[in-house]
């Protein structure tokens, strides 16, 4: 898209003033979303985005701005307003790129591009009467169907050089069931960092029937209670827990910052050790996955709590330097338009060896907590709440009726010691996370889990 | 550094849209709509008194919304270049082709707009004292936020977020029925959250401020908010489960606000997503209460002449003394309720159509003073901050549930500090269990410029022990 040699003259420029390290991130993308409610195909968009962001960082601060342009001469006045914000001699040479590798190497096999409308539209309606089937208490399905093409290069005074071909699909289907009075409603995605073989995988109807089923089971739903109370947690979407009460915290960034409470706590027991938990970007056609990351650093396996001991944190580029620390590949951002930050990418709970039935077979009086609506936390805190979508009452080890708008909330460090069964059906979901104003795929995943003590809230005493 | 000199010459919105219309073939459609938006952004972030980040952006970017045999289909493309913008227009055909028809679908005219022309003064939206702000007094007004932040109490132990952020934007519709018009605008916003500790415990606190122009942003109001509502947590613990009256501080009540407006936009209300569906005419709060959608209030960030279809803004009275009144609508939705659009019409970017959305949204304050909702409790809460309002609260079930803390109330005083509790309601229980308004109104920006004075609301679950 652009040569080498005008890259090495951007990177030279915006450092010719003075600065530490200067990078480039060049970004072409190519997307398509068809939405279906009401029964029809309400809304068909296309877009193609290109441009570029250019990054100089002096000492602890960083400079940033970007160009819907790839033009040379935009971009070296771009370089030119970055660098006059550093007002020191120029030390930094930049060195001969080199092309970066990765572990990270999959194959697509149906690129968007060679799809034809008429067969998006064939899924939403698929999606359609797979719902409505299922039962005539659901009064409205609305689906998207996303795809992404995207090409990035990244390159920056160090001579790294990478480049990735990215390519995202995914469905998410929401239902409405209603009876009598009560409303409820039901939500289930499919999304993989491939093409449309995704359907291969896994049927539309198949997450439709998912998304219905919630919704309709949550119609008999009685009332949450309130108060503490033994949780299991379900596999796959339940590592939103984890995401949330954990993971946040130990961003580097965070702990730099001293806004985490796992600040210090390397090497230091901070769970049961029954717990093992993990980053990585490395799991094939996950959501979550990345050849390289946002400041092409190749995809990695990080593992970050060992059987209840602290291992790692995350890192970018600029936390892992003044941590001396290895970066871990999670320096992440959602486009041309945004700084990369410390972020999750595929985080999960490793498999432990129980039953899961045995695991709720020994609640005696608890809750059931199969799927998420999301989750939030304060890592300075730790204080996190999330919303249950789909929970059950456990009565003397067995799930009985559905429950109804309930959250939880409580700290990550006193749930990860509370964590006190931990089953062998390890399952991943696909999501979204928001963090400093900027939104990227996320996988949670876990197994299911059992913690001891957890608030719910409910409205039941 | 460079003053100013980020922004590109001459982007010309104007020449942009009829550039890309004389590209549209128009025996292809039967009518088009080019959106064109520019935007220049300048964002701050700085920690321990350093610039942490500073960043620039200058973009412009169309979308395409093109009309054939009552078909819509949609592109946007942000490369400006010729062959792309031809690209982006066939790509808008081709789209419409797996579409469904409906007869609806077609181009707004002056007999469906509610409020025939915009009452605003576009100068209101453009002010032209923000380009006095050179990036460093906008570095030296940050630093200064946090300076102020820190020196408030001795138990702030840091600032972990400063983000000040602007931007110039300036946005045109054209369309093929004959409508031209644009509008300019400036707005600043900044942000500090606040880190206190004591004896162990920790407790943060966030507060922000948003105006026109970075002059109009009080730091001295923004810092003491972050520092109080930090240091009033310290200590907090939860309490028993159970029903109290509680007092939802503005910012609170305007979070909960913005669930029940979702369920107001003529759009959930037709695909059966609201529970306000057919309630036209019914007493939705037991109180007088009044609920107004503005845009074009002077002092509104979310105010503009015209919605995101070209269509005039006004003043929508959604709730009047607690019975609905009506609904928001943009064409489309208007068409199909027979009724004329209240310019509700929104779009984030060129990057979406327009659906439907809130302007200035608020609930009408009364003359009721927070220290007169006080003195109405005997046994009660006063929440200050909500957490997990996405995933805790439902509109379409109406379901909420979510954390909370601040602090008790006992007798009519506020004793010690909460946390780690929830509260839970549904939202018509919610609107029936309002039973006073308070003076306070504050405005929120999100999705719109939701506000809300504080509120009393009786007999709510509160969880903890």
């Amino acid at each position: 898209m652009i040569n080498k040699s005008i890259i090495k003259r951007i990177l030279s420029s915006l450092l010719k003033s003075g600065g530490d390290f200067s990078e480039i991130y060049i970004q072409k993308k190519i997307i398509n979303n068809i939405k279906l409610e009401d029964r029809k195909i309400e809304s068909s968009s296309s877009g193609h985005e290109l441009g570029c962001g250019l990054r100089l960082c002096s000492g602890d601060s960083t400079f940033y701005a970007y160009v819907d342009s790839l033009q040379e001469e935009k971009l070296l006045n771009a370089a030119g307003v970055l660098s006059s914000a550093v007002n020191k001699s120029c030390n930094r040479k930049v060195l001969d790129l080199t092309s970066s590798e990765s572990p990270y190497n999959i194959n697509i096999k149906k690129y968007p591009e060679e799809v034809l409308p008429e067969f998006k539209k064939s899924i939403l309606l698929e999606v359609d009467k797979a719902s409505r089937d299922y039962s005539s208490k659901i009064t409205q399905v609305t689906s998207y169907l996303s795809d992404l093409e995207e090409e990035v290069y990244i390159a920056n005074c160090n001579g790294i050089y990478s480049f990735e071909k990215v390519v995202k699909t995914i469905l998410t289907v929401s239902v409405v069931a209603k009876k009598g009075k009560e409303v409820r409603t039901g939500y289930k995605s499919l999304a993989k960092t491939c093409g449309y073989e995704v359907f291969d995988l896994k049927a539309p109807r198949e997450v439709a029937i998912e998304a219905s089923r919630i919704a309709v089971d949550m119609l008999d739903a009685v009332s949450a209670p309130v108060g503490p109370l033994p949780v299991v947690i379900g596999p796959a979407f339940g590592g939103v827990i984890f995401h949330e009460a954990c993971g946040h915290g130990l961003e580097a960034d965070a702990i730099l910052k001293d806004a985490s409470v796992f600040k210090e706590k390397l090497g230091k027991k901070i769970a049961n050790s029954i717990v093992t938990a993990i980053d990585d970007s490395t799991l094939p056609y996950h959501w979550g996955s990345y050849k390289f990351d946002g400041e092409g650093y190749p995809s990695t396996k990080t593992v970050l709590i060992e059987n209840g001991i602290l291992k790692s944190y995350i890192y970018d580029f600029k936390t892992a330097i003044k941590s001396k620390k290895t970066q871990t590949g999670n320096g992440r951002r959602q486009s041309y338009k945004h700084i990369p930050i410390p972020r999750m990418s595929n985080t999960y709970i490793s498999n432990g060896k129980e039953d899961p039935e045995s695991i709720i077979k020994s609640v005696s009086r608890g809750i059931y907590a199969k799927e998420f609506a999301g989750g939030q936390v304060d890592p300075a805190t730790g204080d996190f709440v999330f919303g249950i979508s789909e929970g059950y009452l456990i009565e003397n080890g067995i799930v009985s009726f559905p429950i109804k708008g309930a959250t939880l909330i409580g700290d990550g460090p006193t749930v990860l010691n509370k964590v006190e069964a931990v089953g062998n059906d390890l399952d991943f979901a696909p999501g979204f996370c928001g963090k400093g104003g900027q939104s990227i795929s996320n996988e949670v995943g876990q197994p299911t889990i059992m913690v001891s003590e957890i608030t719910v809230g409910g409205t039941k005493i | 550094m460079g003053e100013n000199k980020y922004k590109s010459e001459g982007t010309d919105l104007v020449k942009i849209c009829k550039d890309a219309a004389s590209k549209v073939d128009r025996g292809a459609v039967d009518e088009f709509e080019i959106y064109a938006a520019n935007s220049v952004q300048n964002e701050i972030e700085i920690y321990n008194g350093d610039v942490e980040s500073l960043s620039f952006s200058d973009s412009t970017g169309i979308g395409v919304r093109i009309f054939k045999n009552k078909s819509i289909g949609y592109a946007y493309t942000e490369i400006l270049e010729e062959n792309k913008i031809r690209d982006c227009i066939e790509k808008a055909i081709s789209n419409s082709l797996v579409t469904n028809k409906e007869e609806y679908n077609f181009l707004p005219t002056e007999g469906e707009y509610k409020y025939k022309s915009s009452k605003i003064d576009k100068n209101i939206l453009f002010r032209e004292d923000f380009l006095k702000f050179s990036v460093k007094s906008k570095i030296n007004i940050a630093k200064k936020l946090e300076i102020l932040t820190k020196e408030k109490d001795k138990r702030i132990a840091g600032v972990d977020s400063l983000i000040y952020n602007d931007s110039q934007s300036e946005v045109a519709i054209l369309n093929s029925s004959g409508f031209f018009d644009k509008y300019k605008a400036t707005t600043c916003f900044i942000y500090v959250n606040a880190i206190s500790k004591q004896n162990g415990d920790i407790s943060t606190g966030d507060y922000f401020g948003c105006a026109r122009s970075p002059e109009d942003l009080n730091l001295e109001e923004i810092s003491a908010n972050a520092v109080k509502r930090s240091v009033s947590i310290l200590g907090g613990k939860k309490v028993k489960s159970r029903k109290v009256d509680i007092i939802l501080d503005p910012l609170v009540s305007a979070q909960f606000l913005s669930v029940i407006a979702n369920g107001l936009a003529a759009d959930s209300v037709q695909k059966g997503k609201s529970l306000f569906k057919g309630r036209i005419g019914d007493k939705i709060f037991n109180i007088n209460i009044d609920i107004i959608d503005d845009g074009t209030m002077p002092d509104g960030l979310a105010s503009k002449p015209f919605d995101g279809e070209g269509v005039p803004r006004g003043k929508t009275v959604v709730i009047k003394g607690g019975v609905l009144n009506t609904f928001l609508y943009n064409i489309y939705t208007a068409r199909k309720d027979r009724t004329q659009s209240t310019g509700n019409a929104v779009r984030a970017s060129y990057e979406s159509s327009p659906g439907v959305g809130l302007s200035n949204f608020y609930i009408q304050p009364s003359d009721n003073t927070f220290e007169e909702l006080l003195g109405c409790i005997d046994k009660g809460f006063y929440v200050m901050d909500i957490i997990g309002l996405h995933s805790g609260a439902n509109p379409i079930s109406g379901e909420i549930s979510v954390g909370a803390k601040g602090l008790w109330i006992d007798k009519g005083s506020l004793q010690f500090p909460v946390k780690e509790v929830t509260i839970a309601t549904d939202i018509l229980s919610l609107c029936k269990s309002i039973e006073k308004v308070g003076s306070d109104l504050k405005f929120l920006p999100s999705g719109g410029y939701i506000g809300s004075p504080s509120l009393l609301v009786r007999d709510i679950m509160v969880g903890g022990n």
